[in-house]
């Protein structure tokens, strides 16, 4: 049976678009890291689309390293300390409320894709528009987890949004280029890593950074003149 | 072999400064910063040597050292000038590193002894090295390295609030020297593609931006007016040896770099006048300024701005009389003005040397609570007299000889054709020559004040000789004054140069014979019946130090001639006992000088930079997400960037 590969990627790559949107808009941590999750999945899958359709074992080893490591590893334990630091949902935001934050990265995938049209035209391998919009979502994730990175306060919603863009990248390598099996490992390794530091910088900070940031310069100019009012109080 | 002494000298010194500051906290630390001193000493004496037989020979060394990249290399050339600006260092180092060795055991705290000594050889190594650096690159590291350490030395008494504000003039003040040489360099690679010092053709609105740099460059080093503020600062909060090494060689590195590209660059009139006109201005505000201040070691600064001044004259009129056309006077108004470089190291470093002694002795630079140090310290006095007969440019001495060069170039102006140019020249001398009268009396005030009549404080009164070593270490400058001096017309043969200077031996032994025969006479002559009496008093019965004349009442009528570049403000408050104002109470009065240069320059635009900064730190907050947004905004930016280009 042959899959119909261009009508099935498309389809996966709006899922993944949506997902990451749902991440911009989401307060529920719980949810969030269950969205991850899936895009992980939806990005999975995906790879193993282009592996029945190439035949390159490389996509096919991507595909269940991210499924083991992505969908179930990171999420897991992001869920365990959820539950530990036990913070349900994100209150406050930085800079951008939830929807304006949406209504942005439409301009931004907008931009992405009238920049990028013409750079990647002569990367195009398969000479097909799949190949400009997958460059271009990929790029637009990658623009969205960062979204997610300056908009929330806690640290484990920037985790996510550091997760995000990890996705994005890769998704952008899927169709760009051959991102080699070792480089993808490592990073990958680096993910885990980075959710162990996040868990326990999340713990030792309380879960937001300011707080963190006033313990560590107890000198700083702002902490001096805070400092008569605790007094008073 | 001769090459070998070049960098043997620079590894020994190398060694001499892993030496002391391995030995630091260490039981061996006294003796480690002893080996490390008289191993400096050696290395200098190498350099010397080396110097010399390049000087005498006329030869001519150079080395690739190592290269980073075919661009960026460490490479050396030893020629004539560097050779003789290689020597003023090496002379001065012999004579401060065995100064040090007693002098560095005053310093108060036990573990930054060896530190001084360590960076002190370092100091020497990078001036050595910028003086043979033969391209920009090493150039530039060399003069970084010398300014950094230098930093260090200053800051050795970081504690006090004077030294936190020294070392912050001449951390920005140093760093702005930098800046502008990178500039200039960087300015000159663009031009001809290499960082080869000997590459430099261009055509002149190239080479005069270049100058326009490197002249700042240079000049913030040297301390011209108005860059000089870091000078009175950093001088007098640095150790007594390291101001020596500072005044006396470091400043004059600055004129290495400036004379070399003059070598280089074709030149033009305008850059001769620029030099002529900042050097006067250097020389006679340098001098008054000095004359006001009571600090001896600041007075010292003042000085060698005023000097550097005059060494800047000698390379301006270098400069406008070689592209003039009269090459022989150019010439000897830059050996002039070279002679003079020499000379000032000289003297300059013996000046900031014994003071150094008389301010560890006394315990204060103030020299209105010193006094009769002549009879506490006569040694140390003696030496002091030589330096400040030198300075003030008196026959035989060595300051006399440069000073008269100078002014012979001068006289010479009527050949310019130029009248604009013979107008200027006639101004300058006018003011050059008030400028070495001032400086006379000057240094009549400083020494006056500081070793005749009676002591004005119990520690003035306690003072002792200094060290053994530390005289030595400030006699070879001394005997070097006289050298100099007296030898003069003979050094000049040896070096290959007729010039039209006095033979000093002669005047000398003429001087000598009419002192002799004066002595001869009034000892014939005079009563030989000892009358021991006091000296007339006003009538008062018992004299004491406060009849003295002061520093403040000496240099007062100067103050008030010039009040007008003083900004002197008198205020005086009196109150009395009754209504008609004849029996008075008590009064005050005050003389206040306004900082013109800090108060109108250096402050405002050290608070507009303040303020800069301020704008600036606020964006910076140290807030992760701040800094994410950030990077999204640049990167969205990037991207509308490309979409508009693409």
């Amino acid at each position: 049976m042959i899959l119909p590969t261009e009508q099935l990627t498309q389809i996966l790559m709006v899922m993944v678009l949506a997902t990451a949107a749902i991440i911009i808009m989401k307060r529920d941590i719980r949810s969030l890291i269950k969205t991850y999750a899936f895009q992980s999945l939806l990005v999975a899958v995906m790879a193993l689309v282009f592996y029945i359709e190439t035949g390159a074992v490389t996509l096919l080893l991507l595909a269940v390293v991210f499924i083991i490591s992505k969908v179930w590893i990171i999420p897991h334990f992001m869920g365990k300390v959820q539950q530990k630091l036990n913070i349900k949902r994100d209150i406050k935001f930085h800079f951008l409320s939830p929807i304006t934050a949406l209504i942005v990265s439409l301009f931004i995938l907008l931009f992405v894709y009238l920049a990028f049209t013409p750079l990647i035209a002569e990367l195009n391998r398969f000479n097909s528009t799949l190949f400009t919009l997958g460059a271009t979502v990929g790029v637009s994730i990658v623009f969205m987890g960062m979204i997610v990175i300056f908009t929330r306060k806690q640290t484990l919603t920037n985790v996510v949004g550091y997760l995000t863009m990890e996705n994005g990248v890769v998704l952008f390598s899927l169709f760009l280029t051959e991102l080699p099996m070792l480089i993808e490992i490592l990073i990958i390794i680096d993910l885990i890593m980075l959710t162990l530091i996040a868990t326990v910088l999340a713990f030792g900070i309380d879960s937001t950074i300011e707080e963190f940031h006033a313990r560590l310069n107890p000198f700083s100019r702002e902490q001096q003149t805070k400092k008569p009012e605790e007094t008073t109080q | 072999m001769i090459e070998t002494l070049f960098s043997l000298s620079l590894i020994v010194l190398l060694i001499a400064a892993t030496i002391s500051l391995l030995g630091t906290k260490t039981s061996y630390s006294k003796i480690a910063r002893r080996i490390s001193l008289v191993l400096a000493t050696t290395a200098s004496i190498f350099m010397l040597a080396f110097a010399a037989e390049i000087l005498l020979t006329d030869g001519n060394y150079s080395v690739l050292a190592y290269q980073i990249t075919p661009t960026f290399q460490f490479s050396f050339m030893v020629d004539r000038l560097a050779a003789f600006f290689l020597s003023i260092i090496s002379i001065v180092s012999v004579a401060v590193s065995i100064y040090s060795i007693p002098y560095v055991e005053h310093e108060e705290h036990e573990d930054r002894k060896n530190l001084i000594v360590g960076l002190m050889c370092f100091f020497i190594l990078s001036m050595l090295l910028v003086i043979a650096s033969f391209s920009m690159f090493s150039f530039l590291f060399f003069w970084e390295i010398m300014a950094l350490s230098s930093f260090l030395l200053v800051m050795t008494d970081f504690e006090k609030k004077e030294t936190q504000k020294a070392g912050i003039f001449y951390f920005v003040m140093t760093h702005l020297s930098t800046l502008f040489l990178f500039f200039a360099f960087l300015f000159i690679y663009l031009q001809t593609g290499t960082f080869d010092i000997a590459a430099i053709r261009a055509d002149p609105l190239v080479t005069s931006i270049a100058f326009g740099f490197l002249f700042l460059g240079f000049g913030i080093k040297a301390g011209i007016i108005p860059f000089h503020k870091w000078l009175p600062y950093a001088h007098p909060a640095s150790p007594s040896n390291i101001s020596a090494l500072m005044s006396g060689v470091m400043i004059k590195v600055a004129i290495y770099g400036l004379v070399r590209f003059l070598f280089l660059l074709p030149l033009q009139t305008w850059w001769g006048i620029l030099i002529l006109a900042m050097g006067t201005l250097s020389a006679v505000l340098g001098v008054i300024y000095a004359i006001k201040e009571h600090d001896i070691k600041r007075l010292l600064a003042y000085h060698s701005i005023e000097n550097i001044g005059i060494i800047l004259i000698g390379v301006g009129l270098y400069v406008i009389f070689t592209v003039e056309g009269f090459q022989s006077i150019g010439m000897l108004a830059l050996l002039g003005g070279l002679f003079h470089t020499l000379n000032h190291a000289i003297f300059k470093s013996l000046l900031f040397m014994t003071s150094g002694s008389i301010v560890n002795a006394t315990g204060t630079r103030n020299i209105e609570e010193m006094g009769g140090l002549i009879k506490r310290m006569p040694k140390t006095a003696m030496l002091f007299l030589i330096g400040a007969v030198s300075i003030s440019a008196l026959p035989p001495f060595n300051g006399f000889i440069s000073e008269l060069m100078i002014f012979q170039t001068f006289f010479q102006s009527s050949v310019l054709s130029n009248s604009f140019l013979e107008l200027l020249l006639l101004l300058a001398l006018a003011v050059f020559a008030l400028t070495s009268a001032l400086a006379a009396a000057c240094f009549v005030k400083a020494f006056g004040v500081t070793f005749l009549a009676l002591p004005r404080s119990h520690e003035a009164k306690a003072a002792k000789e200094s060290p053994k070593l530390m005289i030595i270490g400030s006699a070879i400058l001394a005997g070097l004054c006289v050298v100099l001096g007296i030898f003069s017309s003979q050094i000049f043969g040896l070096l290959g140069f007729s010039i039209a200077v006095p033979n000093m031996l002669f005047i000398g032994v003429i001087l000598a014979g009419f002192y002799g025969l004066i002595f001869l006479a009034m000892r014939e002559i005079a009563n030989r019946n000892e009358r021991v009496t006091e000296t007339w008093g006003c009538g008062y019965p018992m004299q004491n130090s406060k009849m003295e004349y002061t520093a403040s009442g000496f240099s007062e009528p100067i103050v008030t001639i010039l009040k007008g570049i003083f900004r002197t403000q008198k205020t005086s408050e009196r109150s009395f006992h009754d209504d008609k104002k004849s029996v008075f109470k008590e009064g005050k009065a005050e003389i206040h000088l306004l900082k013109f240069f800090e108060e109108r320059l250096y402050l405002p635009v050290a608070n507009a930079v303040k303020k800069i900064a301020e704008k600036v730190n606020s964006m910076q907050r140290g807030d992760v997400d701040l800094h994410v947004a950030y990077g999204f905004v640049m990167i969205v930016i990037l991207l509308l960037i490309i979409w508009w280009f693409a």
